[in-house]
């Protein structure tokens, strides 16, 4: 697929030192997501997904196999590459959201900007754009202690665009919110996806996070089981099908 | 169960518990030297020189009482930072809080007793061999020096002991009143300060008048006496706490609202200190004073040492006395750079010497003006026989030169030159010499004194023979004593100024941990991480740093008194200043090494 934003290939990883019982988290995993498009990866706990998503994100290495994000195969990049690689190709949000504490939502915006050494007007005028769209632009001043969960991950969503990433990982980014927030934050992300035509890949475990992808990888012990596409179908359509799929997948 | 559990936490944070018992362990050893010097009777008692600094000893003391106090406080809450994450799990698993305090209360103490015993341990070894090398580079021999003492063994266990068990009763009530989720999530909380502009400001003008008012009562110590020293301390320290509190933080926002802070991670950087600079301020104030008390020791130690050379030319009127000149002395003395030379008859009778008038007449007896009088140079001047005989001939300079030197004597009489004639008794010459510059012949002066000293052993009273090389003698040896306190003082409170400095700065690191762990994440380089890290603590180095030395270029003038004329507190503070900030900037190296490695994110490739 010349189009697509991450391409997986046989991708293995096993855990353990020499000498010691290894456990295989991913076994020869392949799967690709094309430019724009809205994936979900769905799995029990223990599945492989953080597994997976450490990998894409160059936080940990794979065992085999290879691993192209955005034309870059991050299994051969070292060192200052593999932080450039993150601060530049990839946008992050957490379950936890990982926001600075000492900063301001502005300064935690724009970190990702100042990183790489963006000049300060063009910087404003990022972070002004971003917030506007996640309306969060009363809160720039304010630090993340004065902020509530959904407004949290607001901010960390702006700093994980800001720049413009090839795509944008999310690792439970709903796992701490409420009911209102998450599907707020959702909201956002289809809206982000759709008119900036950013790929995203989101981790989760919750069906109605992922009834809003367009479509869905099942794993289950380290492969891939199954996959689902929205095509055409309502939401709340998608997320019966989702539930129905999940009811015998776990079977 | 319970105490299985704690053991284990203890093992998997081995390196952080290692920080902590080097730390402590060596401030015991540096208190278990001092205290040894501070109350070792038999060495202080056969040691002049240590008699008149006894009482620098005794400030000494009681000042490294007082930072050790502060400093076993620091260390306690890196302790408590590092573990109380722990004991709000065991209390969430179900422990019960009496269980969980026994817990805190016997790991702080074990904690302490092992530091103590190991850091005496240490400072018996240190006191061998560290002692004696700073001695002998100021070229000083002190008897009666042991390494192992034991009442200074007591003191030193007694008070780091104490001091552990308060701290553990502190750690105590600490954690009964901290709700579990206050325990769990302790470094997750960011308290932002908040700005009063106008008070701020308020309070920085106070500082600076309170400062300013400090260096005025140490420069106007003649008037004021004593009470300038406890002003300045209360009025410095007051002072210093209200400047930090206003300037720091506005500048910090101020640089916060510029371009430069949007660059890489400096508004990381600025982030950090801003919320860490609040928390700080009062251990900032005390390390700035506490490095200026250490430098100043340094400093007026070691200049006091260095520049005595240059008063000696004044302390008397002759730098040497030779009586009945052999071959080898007359040789010795060819080679001084004499100034003056006079040879006198004397005639011993009983404890009385007798002058010839004649000879004093011809060759009149010189005497030293006061130094007050003559702008510390040295001047020589002479009086009629008539004045002489009642004022100049009661002079000490004068009155020494009996053979007897300093031992039993009275007063000297001069007399006719048929009645000197006729007098009975013993017969000597004693030749006075008085050099130019008493520097540029140390050497020869040595010898010489050796030899006179070896002929005419001085009275079983006094060790003291005479001529200001005698004197120059003496004081450089109490100088030298002075100098030797000044650096172990100095280097004392260093050591534990950066340490204190040290653990605020590494109870930081759980909170670090997680910030350096997001930022690794968000794909920030290694090495602007490291470079982050260096500035940040570098700056937390510098504050004090800065302020110390500030303190002390005023805190000189204190000693301006002392050091009258051609001495003067300032004179070759460079050197002295290099050496410190050398020292401290080695401190600031280990900090910020062992932060790095508490700190850093582990690398996600093997390169």
């Amino acid at each position: 697929m010349t189009n697509a934003v991450v391409d997986v290939h046989n991708l293995e990883k096993t855990y353990g030192k020499a000498g010691e019982r290894p456990y295989t988290a991913l076994k020869g995993l392949n799967f690709s997501v094309a430019a724009g498009e809205f994936v979900g990866i769905m799995g029990a706990s223990g599945s492989g997904k953080t597994t997976l998503l450490n990998m894409l994100s160059t936080l940990d290495t794979p065992t085999q196999g290879d691993v192209l994000v955005n034309g870059h195969d991050v299994t051969k990049m070292r060192g200052n590459q593999l932080a450039d690689f993150r601060a530049q190709e990839v946008g992050f949000i957490f379950q936890d959201f990982n926001l600075l504490e000492s900063l301001t939502a502005e300064e935690n915006i724009g970190l990702p900007l100042a990183l790489k050494g963006t000049a300060s007007k063009v910087m404003d005028q990022a972070i002004q754009k971003v917030a506007a769209t996640l309306s969060i632009t009363d809160l720039l001043k304010k630090y993340p202690a004065q902020l509530s969960g959904g407004q949290k991950q607001r901010v960390a969503a702006a700093r994980a665009i800001v720049h413009e990433p090839a795509i944008l990982m999310g690792d439970e980014p709903t796992g701490a919110l409420d009911s209102t927030s998450a599907r707020e934050l959702l909201d956002l992300l289809t809206t982000i996806n759709r008119e900036q035509h950013m790929s995203v890949l989101l981790v989760t475990h919750d069906p109605f996070s992922a009834s809003f992808c367009q479509r869905i990888l099942f794993i289950k012990d380290g492969q891939i089981g199954s996959e689902l596409k929205r095509g055409d179908q309502d939401r709340k359509d998608f997320y019966q099908q989702i539930l129905t799929e999940l009811g015998t997948f776990s079977e | 169960m319970l105490t299985k559990l704690a053991l284990a936490g203890v093992k998997n944070r081995r390196r952080d518990y290692l920080v902590l018992l080097a730390g402590l362990t060596m401030s015991a050893a540096i208190f278990y030297m001092f205290a040894n010097l501070a109350t070792n009777q038999a060495f202080i008692k056969a040691n002049a020189v240590v008699k008149s600094a006894s009482v620098v000893f005794g400030f000494g003391a009681v000042l490294l009482a007082l930072i050790t106090v502060v400093y076993i406080m620091y260390a306690n809450s890196f302790l408590l930072s590092m573990r109380q994450h722990d004991y709000g799990l065991f209390m969430m698993l179900g422990a019960k809080r009496k269980r969980v305090g026994e817990l805190v209360f016997l790991e702080t103490l074990i904690l302490g007793t092992v530091a103590t015993a190991v850091g005496i341990g240490l400072g018996i070894l240190a006191s061998k061999f560290l002692v004696g090398f700073l001695l002998d580079q100021l070229g000083l021999h002190l008897s009666h020096l042991t390494s192992f003492y034991l009442p200074a063994i007591g003191f030193t266990a007694v008070l780091y002991i104490g001091l552990f068990i308060l701290a553990s009763l502190f750690n105590l009530t600490r954690l009964m009143r901290t709700t579990v989720q206050q325990l769990l999530h302790a470094d997750q909380q960011a308290n932002q300060p908040k700005v009063r502009p106008v008070r701020q400001f308020i309070a920085g003008v106070v500082g600076i008048l309170l400062v300013a008012a400090g260096y005025w009562a140490m420069a106007s110590i003649e008037s004021l006496q004593l009470t300038a020293i406890p002003l300045a301390l209360v009025t410095i320290t007051i002072g210093t706490y209200l400047i930090f509190h206003a300037t720091v933080l506005a500048v910090i926002r101020g640089l916060r609202r510029t371009g430069w802070a949007h660059r890489h991670l400096n508004g990381f950087l600025l982030g950090q200190l801003n919320f860490r600079v609040h928390d700080y301020t009062r251990m900032l104030t005390i390390v700035s004073l506490l490095f200026a008390m250490a430098l100043g020791a340094i400093t007026v130690g070691s200049g006091y040492h260095r520049q005595m050379p240059m008063t000696a030319d004044s302390l008397g009127s002759y730098t040497v006395a030779v009586h009945d000149v052999n071959a080898h002395q007359r040789a010795l003395i060819k080679q001084l750079h004499v100034a003056h030379q006079a040879t006198y008859t004397q005639k011993v009778v009983g404890k009385t010497t007798y002058y010839n008038a004649t000879e004093l007449q011809a060759q009149p007896f010189e005497l030293a003006k006061p130094i007050q009088s003559t702008g510390g140079r040295a001047k020589f001047y002479t009086q009629s026989l008539k004045t002489f005989k009642k004022d100049g001939a009661t002079r000490i300079d004068f009155m020494v030169l009996n053979p007897r030197k300093l031992g039993d004597f009275t007063t000297p009489k001069i007399l006719s030159a048929r009645a000197f004639r006729q007098l009975k008794g013993q017969t000597y010459r004693v030749t006075t010499v008085r050099i130019k510059h008493m520097q540029d012949d140390l050497k020869v002066l040595a010898q010489l004194d050796r030899s006179e000293q070896k002929r005419f052993p001085a009275a079983d009273g006094g060790a003291l023979t005479v001529g200001t090389y005698q004197s120059y003698q003496l004081m450089n040896g109490i100088f030298g004593g002075l100098e030797f306190i000044g650096y172990f003082l100095g280097i004392a409170f260093l050591a534990m100024l950066a340490s204190c400095l040290m653990f605020k700065i590494l109870s930081g690191a759980p909170g670090d941990l997680r910030r350096y762990a997001m930022l690794n994440k968000v794909g920030v380089r290694r090495g602007l991480m490291r470079g982050n890290l260096a500035k940040e603590i570098g700056i937390l180095f510098a504050i004090p740093g800065i302020m110390g030395i500030v303190d002390v270029l005023f805190g000189l003038q204190m000693f301006k008194p002392l050091m009258a004329a051609p001495m003067s507190p300032y004179l070759g503070i460079g050197t002295t200043f290099l050496i410190f900030i050398g020292l401290y900037v080695i401190y600031y190296l280990i900090t910020l090494g062992l932060y790095l490695n508490l700190v850093m994110p582990s690398e996600t490739r093997q390169d």
